[in-house]
């Protein structure tokens, strides 16, 4: 089983760090992005299961970000991380293709029961993904081949 | 005492509605009695020069008749014919038929003698040749006396005309009956003081007066009419009594005899002076009326204006407490806001401190002692500090929320049992007696329901804590009402039996970070929230409470339309 990648992003460099001391610790591999930008660039290159976002940050804000991400990286799951007490932005953040959200500040325990729930929720996902592709090529290995061959 | 800020709009009002209406009213009035005392002026005295006028022609053409009668009978018959008495009586006999002004009838031959004589008196054989009327008629031909007395000691006139036949110059006299030459004259009626009087060329009655001067008396006022004019003079005169009279004169041609007709001056313009008591009491009622409407106008201006200004103070005043709040409110959930980035990071590093000490147990490298106790100690206590920091930036993110309600129409007699459902089990566990008094009959309301729970929870909660505070966990009572209030609203009233809010609090409940929980416990955020929630669906919310009795909350909320 694939062991679950998670990227934190928030413009607060020590939360970034400590946190990332702390899943690290946990025994997840953890990456961190100090901006939306950089979390895209990192994303282009690394295989991450599951997207930690500030909704407030300098520059491209969480929900840009967030549609950014969906758009390039649509498997990708995106907790969305709000300092912001009311529901509006978390259900912006929801409409806007996150799975789930978090108030700060939250517990690393909360943190990761949520990030397991939304790497379940991607394994099925991915499974399902899997399935439809056996199906397909039962049904015809020749359009599979061709669908190799072009993409 | 502070002084009235409309004292002098208020006399600028009454002023100018004093004023405004006073001044043309009173020229009015001032221009209608100018036109009309000299319009009244000009027909008085217009009537009085038309009497004048008339009453001469008649005095002049009685004269003139009374001549031509004589001069009839000069022409007709000779001297010597009426030197007999017993012709000159049958030719007066005729005279007197027509005109019984005649009182006598003498016959006089050119040396002044007295040849017939027919009258009440013995005068035929008197000689007249030195009188002053006898030279005049023999020099003139024709003579009109004055009045005067003569032989006779009787006040009479006489009119005498002279004839020259072949033989001789003589002369026919005849006397006029005062009396009824006083008739004629003073048969004018004018008013009720009215009077016509003739005057001789010295100021000499020739007629008597009504109001007092008797014939060959002098008049005193004689002065007053001038000399001789020509037609009629009229004029203002005051005579030596002090009367103010109206004067109208005028001199008859034939005789220097002078006419006057005067009326009092108080007679002559009586319609003026009724008209002046009228004016005067049309500008006392109507000054009366002005000003009285006056005022009451200016007092129920005034009156609006200071009320209208309340009602304006106290909508600034709710503005201005709402719009504090608001600023409040705002201001709190930005510094709310920036405080959970700060505290997420302690409670990151909190999680890796006590990690790292679990670790450190684990591998034995920390060895248990009173020291390693005071640290996880003091570790938790950081936790849970940061955690009290965290809920009371959630409270003030909460009230200072800036998302508008979602009204909707909420039936109170479902939606209140549910709200208390939630709170029965806390309110059960204290002992506390939960009634309701919600009418079926109430209209719904419009309002956020979920603000609308949270303000009815926080105000239960309160209550419950209250009564707990008092009464520990029994004999609590909590009451919850709902009833039908005036102007389309409804009155929710939460009451409890709970120690109460002190008086010097009673004012500021509603005010944000304002509580009397201790350190700790509470945000002091709860009541504005409610307050605030309420204040944005139209409604409004008071309080009302003893110390040791109990607290009743009161929202009065719009029904639904």
């Amino acid at each position: 089983m694939e062991k679950m990648k998670i990227m934190l992003v928030d413009d607060e460099e020590r939360f970034l760090s400590t946190t990332k001391k702390l899943l690290i610790k946990k025994g997840y591999e953890t990456l961190t992005a100090a901006s939306g930008a950089e979390a895209l660039e990192i994303l282009k290159q690394r295989n991450i299961h599951i997207v930690i976002l500030d909704v407030k940050m300098p520059g491209m804000d969480g929900i840009a970000t967030l549609k950014e991400i969906k758009k390039q990286f649509p498997l990708v799951e995106v907790i969305m991380l709000t300092g912001h007490a009311t529901v509006e932005s978390a259900i912006e953040g929801l409409k806007s293709g996150a799975t789930d959200y978090l108030m700060k500040p939250t517990e690393v325990d909360d943190l990761l029961q949520k990030a397991e729930e939304a790497f379940e929720k991607r394994q099925r996902l991915e499974e399902k993904i899997r399935l439809a592709q056996g199906r397909k090529f039962m049904k015809s290995p020749r359009e599979i081949i061709r669908d190799q061959s072009t993409s | 005492m502070k002084p009235n800020p409309y004292g002098a709009l208020k006399k600028t009002i009454l002023t100018c509605m004093i004023l405004v209406p006073f001044i043309p009213f009173i020229l009015v009035l001032g221009i209608g009695y100018y036109y009309f005392t000299i319009s009244l002026e000009t027909s008085t005295i217009f009537a009085m020069k038309r009497i004048v006028e008339d009453h001469r022609q008649m005095i002049e053409s009685f004269l003139r008749e009374r001549t031509a009668d004589l001069n009839y009978i000069l022409n007709s018959e000779s001297f010597d014919y009426l030197g007999q008495a017993e012709n000159l009586r049958n030719v007066f006999e005729h005279l007197r038929k027509v005109s019984n002004a005649f009182v006598d009838l003498g016959i006089f031959n050119e040396n002044g003698l007295h040849v017939a004589y027919i009258g009440p008196f013995q005068l035929s054989g008197r000689n007249y040749q030195n009188t002053s009327w006898f030279r005049e008629v023999m020099k003139e031909g024709y003579y009109i006396s004055d009045v005067f007395l003569g032989y006779r000691q009787i006040p009479h006139f006489i009119i005498a005309i002279a004839k020259s036949d072949t033989e001789q110059r003589w002369v026919i006299r005849a006397t006029i009956d005062t009396q009824i030459f006083n008739e004629l004259v003073e048969g004018v009626s004018i008013g009720k003081t009215g009077e016509a009087y003739l005057l001789d060329a010295g100021g000499v009655f020739q007629t008597e007066r009504r109001s007092g001067g008797s014939l060959t008396q002098k008049d005193p006022d004689y002065r007053k009419y001038g000399p001789a004019h020509d037609g009629i003079k009229t004029f203002l005169g005051t005579d030596t009594k002090g009367e103010q009279y109206l004067y109208a004169t005028t001199w008859l041609k034939d005789k220097s005899w002078l006419l006057v007709v005067r009326q009092k001056k108080a007679d002559a313009f009586k319609s003026l002076q009724k008209a002046s008591y009228l004016i005067v009491l049309i500008s006392l009622a109507g000054g009366a009326v002005i000003i009285g409407v006056a005022f009451y106008l200016t007092g129920r201006i005034i009156w609006r204006m200071e009320r209208m200004d309340a009602e304006k103070n106290q909508l600034g005043e709710q503005l201005i407490h709402a719009g504090r709040l608001a600023e409040i409110g705002e201001m709190a959930a930005g510094f709310a806001h920036e405080i959970n980035n700060p505290l997420q990071i302690m409670k990151s590093e909190h999680t890796l401190i006590s990690m790292i000490l679990a670790d450190l147990k684990a591998k034995g490298e920390l060895i248990e002692s009173e020291d390693v106790a005071d640290l996880e100690d003091s570790v938790s206590q950081i936790k849970h500090q940061v955690d009290r920091c965290a809920e009371i930036t959630q409270a003030i993110l909460k009230f200072g929320r800036k998302s508008e309600p979602v009204p909707e129409d909420v039936v109170l007699c479902t939606f209140i049992p549910e709200i208390i459902g939630m709170v029965a089990k806390k309110a059960s566990v204290h002992g506390i007696g939960v009634k309701q008094n919600i009418s079926d009959s109430l209209p719904p309301i419009h309002g956020d329901p979920s603000q609308l729970q949270q303000v009815m929870i926080n105000l239960l909660n309160n209550a419950i804590d209250a009564i707990v505070a008092r009464h520990g966990f029994s004999g609590g009572e909590l009451i919850v009402e709902a009833l039908p209030s005036e102007n389309n609203h409804v009155d929710i009233r939460i009451s409890d039996n709970g120690i109460g809010i002190r008086s010097e609090n009673l004012p500021k409940v509603f005010t944000p970070f304002f509580t009397t929980k201790p350190l700790g416990k509470g945000t002091g955020l709860g009541l504005s929230v409610c307050f605030g929630i309420i204040h944005k669906i139209g409604g409004e919310m008071s309080v009302d409470s003893q110390e040791n009795v109990g607290t009743t909350f009161t929202i009065r909320i719009p029904t639904a339309v």
